[in-house]
């Protein structure tokens, strides 16, 4: 054998523990999402079905209101990654190239609320809606997942925008820009990587948040995913598994979209030869 | 084009005063060359003038304006930076048609300046290409070429060929000294290099630890440097400097050394006698002396340049470097015997560092 290829095969045969892990509860839910009712509690349990029911999805689609959850999720994830990025460009950009007392105490804090688990805060966060009226809206999960994630992503901006050198909106400015100008056009087109990156992650942050969801939304119109998903489980007579699993399946497509579509955002070739 | 002149222009970083009461004027047309060793203050001072940094105090005029308090994007000026700063995002034409774009030309006439500009930096072939795509000399090119579509009145240069390779620096320097012989740009230019400095300026200003130490033509602070420190900094190999007393005895001059060597030095005023002063010969300035005459010698190392060789010699117990284009077969070891054109030479104050 090879050297090489022996190499990468020890390699596999280290990493094939940690890829079982991953990969066993997809498989479980894939099995049983296609799988035929009848077919779900045999025992002992076994991997092999007798036939393909892709007619499953279409089922769960219409018993479970798929299409509405998908599309509350979807507002809420794009609409709080959308405000977080909004508002944590500026703060970051500040961080990155301003000096400003407080700035040390700032980071800090940001830092901070990142120690603090949601499930604490859930209860203030609660009355907190309510005094706003905003419980039972769609908004008021906006608001804070936008506000729970933005911590993170100044953070993970601002150690972004330090890597992008001033000499750049410097020359700029000489060329005759603006700030508002060379930020537009010279710092941000600059910063999409790492802009994609921190979207990736403040998306996936709403679509899987179930805690915050559960308490703000009431109506099982407004549900998000997570929560209607759990709703087909807790507190029922029967449970329908195959309807649970094909929910769970293609509520994990919209992140594989998402990633794949932003992942080539995530190659930081964009500042080669910028300078030196 | 634009005259500058800086007036007792200072500079703070809180507490640590940087820049201390520098007084330049730039003539119209002119090229200056600020020189001196990291941490001078002569990139401050270039980023003072393209408003990249706030005055402290006193002021800084561009034409009859005084711009302390006009943004740089106001000042109509050009810089040129260290690493280039061109926009990785932007095609090459992109990249220098970008300040007339910015300020709402028409098309046609960018691309006509742009292409002119390409053409006298020869970077036609690249224009379509991306930073990333061109070597260091190209986007060095490219840098002068953003510059060069504006028509400023005052090109700013900093450091602009420090990240080159040895070979690229040579000719871009007589590029760019080329360059502003055509267009008469005046340009200030900021570099450590002090052969830069002596070649490409119309007149040099040496900074140390923020202040101005001497102000003049490239020879003319080569031949007479005011102080101890220019007189070190320009030249390679650099001067050589020999302490001790100082002592005149009718027409004729001597320095007596702390080992007892007596060195001709030029018969400065008896007022000196017994004082410390310190000699400066440069290197090319030694010659080797007829046997039994000038001072006696023993060679240490030996360096052949190429065109010159560098011979370093134990001379009055110091260390003597002695430039010759004679092709001198000295051993290490070897005892010879130097000696000097007095009026080539020069004498310091010890305790201030001034000429006498």
């Amino acid at each position: 054998m090879q050297p090489k290829l022996k190499k990468s095969l020890i390699y596999w045969a280290m990493l094939s523990p940690l890829v079982v892990v991953i990969l066993f509860p997809f498989a479980v839910m894939f099995v049983t999402a296609v799988r035929p009712r009848d077919e779900l509690f045999v025992y002992p349990p076994r991997w092999g079905f007798s036939e393909f029911r892709w007619g499953n999805f279409a089922e769960m689609w219409v018993k479970t209101n798929f299409g509405e959850a998908l599309f509350n999720s979807l507002y809420v994830s794009v609409l709080s990654t959308a405000l977080a990025l909004v508002l944590s460009i500026p703060a970051a950009y500040a961080l990155s190239r301003y000096r400003f007392p407080g700035k040390g105490a700032y980071r800090t804090f940001l830092l901070m609320t990142q120690m603090m688990s949601p499930i604490v805060l859930v209860l203030g966060l609660f009355r907190l809606m309510v005094a706003l009226g905003m419980v039972n809206n769609l908004n008021s999960l906006v608001l804070t997942y936008a506000a729970f994630n933005m911590a993170f992503t100044i953070w993970m901006l601002q150690s972004y925008f330090s890597t992008i050198p001033r000499d750049l909106e410097e020359a700029a400015w000489i060329d005759g820009a603006s700030h508002f100008t060379s930020l537009v056009r010279i710092f941000l087109p600059l910063a999409v990587p790492a802009m994609a990156v921190t979207a990736i992650f403040s998306f996936i942050n709403g679509w899987n948040e179930f805690v915050l969801a559960l308490t703000m939304i009431r109506s099982s119109d407004d549900f998000t995913l997570p929560v209607q998903i759990y709703s087909q489980v807790a507190g029922r007579y029967q449970v329908e598994w195959h309807h649970v699993m094909a929910g769970t399946v293609l509520a994990t497509v919209p992140v594989a979209i998402v990633f794949s579509w932003l992942q080539k955002y995530l190659i930081r070739g964009m500042a080669l030869g910028a300078v030196k | 084009m634009a005259s500058v002149k800086i007036r007792n222009v200072e500079k703070s970083f809180g507490a640590l005063k940087v820049i201390h009461g520098v007084n330049i004027d730039v003539e119209d047309h002119e090229f200056v060359v600020l020189v001196g060793p990291s941490g001078c203050g002569k990139s401050t001072l270039l980023r003072m003038i393209a408003g990249l940094e706030t005055i402290s105090g006193g002021e800084i005029v561009i034409g009859d304006k005084v711009v302390n308090n006009v943004p740089p994007r106001d000042r109509d000026i050009a810089m040129v930076f260290q690493n280039y700063a061109l926009y990785p995002h932007m095609s090459i034409f992109d990249n220098m048609g970008f300040s007339l774009k910015l300020r709402k030309r028409p098309k046609p006439e960018i691309e006509a300046k742009v292409m002119e500009a390409a053409d006298i930096l020869n970077l036609q072939p690249y224009l379509d290409r991306s930073p990333a795509q061109l070597s260091g000399g190209q986007r060095q090119r490219v840098a002068m070429g953003r510059a060069l579509v504006r028509d400023a009145q005052v090109f700013l240069f900093d450091e602009p060929l420090s990240n080159l390779d040895a070979k690229l620096r040579v000719v871009m320097r007589t590029e760019i000294k080329a360059l502003h012989q055509r267009l008469k740009t005046t340009s200030v230019y900021v570099t450590h290099d002090q052969i830069e400095a002596m070649t490409m300026a119309d007149r040099i200003v040496v900074m140390n630890a923020g202040r101005v130490e001497q102000i003049g033509a490239p020879l003319e602070l080569y031949d007479s440097p005011a102080n101890l420190f220019v007189a070190g900094f320009l030249g390679s190999p650099s001067m050589n400097f020999i302490k001790g007393r100082f002592r005149r005895e009718g027409d004729q001059a001597h320095l007596l050394c702390d080992d007892g060597t007596a060195l001709p030095v030029p018969a400065a005023s008896t007022a000196w006698n017994d004082k410390t002063v310190v000699l400066g010969v440069r290197p090319e300035h030694l010659n080797l002396a007829a046997d039994g005459q000038g001072i006696a010698a023993t060679v240490d190392v030996v360096e052949p340049t190429g065109a010159n060789i560098e011979v370093f010699v134990e001379l009055a117990g110091e260390r003597v470097c002695a430039v010759f284009s004679e092709r001198h077969p000295f051993r290490p070891g070897e005892k010879i015997a130097l000696g000097w054109d007095i009026d080539k030479v020069h004498l310091f104050d010890a305790a201030t560092g001034r000429r006498i």
